[in-house]
């Protein structure tokens, strides 16, 4: 470690092996970081690793705060900024499978996106507001008609609602919704509420008018 | 009003929800996860870029990988972290091919700056000297300190991504410690 030793201004601080008994920042920063676990009597009845432990874990304190400092400091997220970083993806990646609509005539080929349809789940959202619809897979060979197909859906739902009642009013409104735009022969819909959302704090606002 | 409200009820929702809807392809969702860590990640890019004027590239080329590679996100829950390490692995990427170019054109790396005491009050003081000590590393060794304590990242990775060995992380960051509390003193 003879590098650390080439900065006077350093040593006089008393943060060399020779003000700390031997010890170094690196192994006191283990030690700190080990919970000062197990003891080591050297560096724990040292007066200068003391010294420096205590301004090792005085720095590690502050960092919270400075992530937290600039963090408010970076300035507003405007539209600007978000239609640049939108305008930069490929809005389409995740069509995923192709789903089949039966057609009398064979000269027709029609069919849905698995993404259009996790969109017409979403949809289900706009009946009861407040929830918000998340992850929803599609479980089964959904490019083979009639095959059986499971959904699984995660959502968030307002707080004060009955679940169990609120559970059931969206999974009817789910099926609704896939009966009405697909042929998906949906044999279970499995709805988790994932999250009870709290209303907005001090928000007065946003409510159903 | 009713739009304005279910806007509202993304914009609130967790993590989970959020980011489960972005991997199926929801551009609102993702959006609402721009607006929601575009602050940290700035903040992040911005200490280890030293507050170039990269900081925003960086930013959306991660926002761009981010909606590439959100699929294999498996625990949508913790996509703040996962953002933060996207975010890491872009700025790191920055700094090497900035070295890259500066070690064929640029003789010497001039000594950083010596920042004057920053004069602020008594509750930001020490974070302020915290950052200009920072600002006064070289660059090395603040992002050796930075991946560290601010992105959390083990010293095997910081190895790693920066393509040195473990001792000379270990060394680089003893080093950023010593100077930053040394300069900290020096303020107090």
């Amino acid at each position: 470690m003879t590098d650390e030793r080439d900065e006077p201004q350093l040593r006089r601080l008393g943060l060399e092996p020779e003000d700390l008994d031997g010890h170094t920042i690196d192994e006191l920063t283990d030690y700190l970081e080990a919970g000062r676990q197990p003891a080591d009597p050297s560096i724990d009845g040292s007066p200068g690793c003391q010294l420096a432990l205590d301004a090792l874990e005085r720095l590690r304190s502050l960092t919270p705060a400075l992530v937290a400092a600039d963090t408010a400091d970076t300035g507003p997220v405007d539209s600007s900024w978000v239609d640049r970083i939108l305008s930069g993806i490929a809005m389409d990646a995740r069509a995923g499978r192709r789903i089949p609509y039966t057609a009398d005539d064979e000269r027709l080929d029609l069919g849905i996106t698995e993404g259009a349809v996790r969109g017409l789940v979403r949809s289900a959202e706009e009946s009861f507001p407040g929830v918000v619809v998340g992850r929803c897979r599609l479980d089964g060979d959904v490019t083979e008609p009639g095959a059986p197909v499971a959904v699984a859906v995660e959502v968030s739902v307002p707080y004060g609602e009955p679940l169990p009642r609120l559970a059931q009013y969206l999974r009817t409104e789910i099926g609704a919704q896939l009966a009405a735009h697909t042929e998906l022969n949906v044999t279970r819909i499995d709805l988790t509420i994932e999250d009870v959302a709290l209303p907005s704090e001090g928000g007065a606002d946003d409510g159903a008018q | 009003m009713q739009e304005a409200s279910r806007a509202g009820a993304l914009e609130r929702a967790d993590d989970r929800i959020v980011a489960g809807r972005a991997i199926d392809g929801d551009v609102d969702a993702f959006a609402v996860l721009v607006r929601r860590y575009t602050p940290m990640m700035r903040a992040y890019a911005l200490r280890m870029l030293n507050a170039s004027a990269d900081v925003d590239d960086v930013v959306q080329e991660s926002f761009v990988t981010a909606w590439q590679r959100l699929p294999e996100l498996e625990e949508p829950a913790k996509v703040k972290s996962w953002l933060m390490r996207i975010v890491s692995r872009k700025a790191v990427d920055r700094v090497r091919s900035r070295r890259a170019h500066a070690d064929i054109d640029e003789v010497e790396q001039a000594a950083p700056p010596h920042a004057s005491p920053p004069r602020v009050a008594e509750a930001r003081a020490e974070v302020e000297a915290l950052a200009a000590a920072l600002r006064e590393l070289p660059d090395d060794q603040r992002e050796c300190w930075v991946l560290r304590e601010i992105g959390g990242c083990s010293y095997d990775e910081i190895a790693e991504q920066l393509g040195v060995p473990v001792t000379t992380v270990r060394g680089l960051l003893a080093r950023a410690r010593k100077y930053i509390i040394v300069r900290m003193e020096e303020w107090r």
